[in-house]
């Protein structure tokens, strides 16, 4: 019992590792205020469950589930790369609320409110992953190859090419850098990733609804990567690790449930306020929240 | 034609209370040049307050509504003194105020929901009245007193802001700080005054709401998703755009539901938002200056 309790907050581990280190990408690294990440996790559990319930095989839905996502990153980054701050915040943010709208309102295909029961387990080369540990160790490749490619990215000429876009986007453009297209690159690939890891979540909880992908979630995937530290993913993958665990204990203390869900967004928003209060630039670090 | 007429009114309706929420939230833009998200946990937490002196200690209604206006202007200054003073003191940039002010947001939304549960409350007003027929459409009492308010209430905003020491002095600090300083303003005190009068009008605005529709813990959200559309199409950096663009979209949204299935209303909002920033980010009448500022 507390072995499977145990494996299920580090499956979730896994899938958050995904999606931090992805949005540290745009946040981080590129600079941009990329408040529509939920979206982009969404659009990937929707269209990998969607594409297995209808009978395509695991692995093409998953990696359809992904580029769709990244498709819509690309679209998104269409409008907004050359807007600043508040701005870009407010336009990503306003593209997860029509993102999420659309979940909620295209009933025909998602079901609405009802959201998509049953959605099955992966399945490859006819071996099923079913049980939990199973399951466990294949969030963990998963995770494991998407962050290696993440990080290679973040390594590369180009992830330098994202910095210096940060840092000075007039000076990156002098030295002839197109900084709208590098942005637009870094939205599209983290919008890739998150469809995978939103893939691994809908295959997993074997049940989405448009309220998994609301702003609640926005406030805990910046709360990883800000108690992290921005621009480095070290700091998301123990951002991750840390505030996942951190409310578990809530569960223990005899809260009734309807206690239990709020006080766990309470614990998260007080940790983001507090981190933006003491140590701004997180654990690991190296740039500040809209710095430049 | 009545239905044309219906929904002219059902958008005045809207537009009155995006009005409200959009021109606390574009005073406090132009003064302290962030985006305050927590302006919506203003007015959930503020139609609670109402909801706690009215509904469950049956105070008079004048009464719990006064209290509701003083605790919803003391709560926005408090989150002012507590949260935004001292990380501006610490040099936080725009961005780091605007993800601790949606931090917020969240903290005093599930703290409504952890004390007052889920459910939704109502605060009533006598009987419900059937409405006024005008030209085919149907219009309530209270509608009308919405209507009023808003007017009246922007007006007076205006007029301050025109005319009296005190609302000179919060446009030279929407203008420009450290000019602002130098002739003895201290913005300090003038950003506390700003969240008092952007908040109060978000805690008349929250009595208002609670009366027409009703108190639950997520109701803040989607007036605050309507109050920053609106400060943005209209112009952020001034009220009387933020009163034009709430307008707008109060329209927009209502003639929108005609086409499209209600449940889209939010998303219309969002659509107008994106045509907006793609052609003219400073909104209708705002000037160019400051978009791309950070």
């Amino acid at each position: 019992m507390i072995e499977a309790y145990l494996i299920h907050i580090l499956i979730l581990i896994c899938i958050y590792i995904v999606l931090a280190v992805s949005l540290d990408l745009t946040v981080g690294f590129a600079g941009m205020l990329n408040m529509g990440h939920v979206a982009f996790f969404g659009i990937g559990a929707y269209t990998s469950a969607l594409l297995t319930l209808g009978g395509t095989p695991f692995l093409p839905a998953l990696i359809a589930g992904a580029i769709m996502a990244g498709i819509a990153g690309f679209v998104l980054s269409l409008p907004t790369t050359k807007l600043k701050g508040d701005y870009l915040a407010v336009a990503t943010l306003g593209f997860a609320f029509i993102i999420e709208s659309v979940l909620k309102n295209w009933v025909s295909l998602t079901r609405g409110p009802l959201g998509l029961p049953g959605i099955p387990r992966p399945e490859f080369f006819g071996i099923t992953v079913s049980s939990q540990l199973g399951y466990l160790i294949f969030s963990a490749v998963v995770m494991a190859i998407c962050v290696f490619l993440i990080v290679r990215v973040e390594k590369s000429p180009f992830g330098r090419m994202l910095e210096a876009t940060r840092d000075d986007e007039v000076a990156a453009s002098t030295l002839g850098k197109d900084v709208y297209k590098t942005k637009a690159i870094a939205l599209t690939v983290s919008a890739f990733f998150a469809g995978i890891a939103g893939s691994l979540y809908a295959h997993y909880i074997s049940f989405i609804d448009p309220t998994t992908f609301s702003l609640l979630e926005v406030i805990l995937l910046f709360s990883i990567i800000i108690v992290g530290g921005l621009g480095s993913s070290k700091g998301a993958i123990v951002g991750a690790i840390i505030l996942l665990i951190l409310p578990e204990p809530l569960r223990f203390l005899g809260f009734p449930s309807s206690i239990v869900g709020p006080a766990r967004q309470i614990l998260y928003a007080l940790i983001l306020l507090l981190i933006l209060y003491f140590r701004p630039k997180g654990i690991f670090g190296r740039v500040e929240l809209g710095e430049s | 034609m009545s239905i044309v007429v219906q929904l002219l009114i059902n958008s005045i309706i809207a537009g009155s209370i995006y009005a409200l929420i959009a021109s606390g939230f574009s005073l406090i833009y132009s003064v302290a040049k962030f985006m305050h998200f927590a302006h919506g946990a203003v007015v959930t937490v503020s139609a609670f307050i109402l909801f706690f002196f009215a509904g469950m200690l049956k105070f008079p209604f004048w009464l719990s509504a006064i209290l509701t206006i003083i605790f919803a202007a003391l709560f926005g200054l408090l989150m002012n003194l507590l949260c935004y003073r001292p990380m501006r003191k610490r040099k936080a940039t725009n961005a780091v105020l605007l993800i601790a002010s949606l931090a917020m947001f969240i903290l005093f939304q599930s703290l409504m929901i952890a004390v007052f549960g889920a459910d939704i409350k109502t605060v009533r007003l006598g009987q419900i009245s059937t409405g006024l027929n005008v030209f085919g459409g149907i219009i309530t009492e209270l509608q009308i007193i919405i209507v009023l308010v808003s007017v009246i209430l922007l007006v007076l905003l205006w007029l301050f802001m025109k005319k009296t020491r005190l609302g000179k002095a919060m446009r030279a600090v929407a203008d420009n700080k450290e000019v602002a300083q130098t002739v003895g303003i201290n913005p300090e005190k003038i950003y506390n005054i700003t969240f008092m009068i952007g908040s109060a009008i978000a805690g008349i605005a929250a009595v208002l709401i609670a009366l027409e529709q009703n108190v639950e813990p997520n109701m803040g959200f989607s007036l605050i998703i309507k109050g920053f559309t609106g400060a943005i199409i209209g112009g952020i950096h001034m009220v009387p755009g933020a009163v034009l663009g709430s307008y707008l979209l109060g329209l927009v949204e209502n003639f929108g539901i005609w086409f499209l299935p209600s449940g889209y209303k939010d998303a219309i909002a969002f659509v107008l938002l994106f045509i907006f920033l793609l052609i003219r980010p400073q909104g209708i009448l705002g000037i160019k200056r400051g978009v791309n500022n950070k």
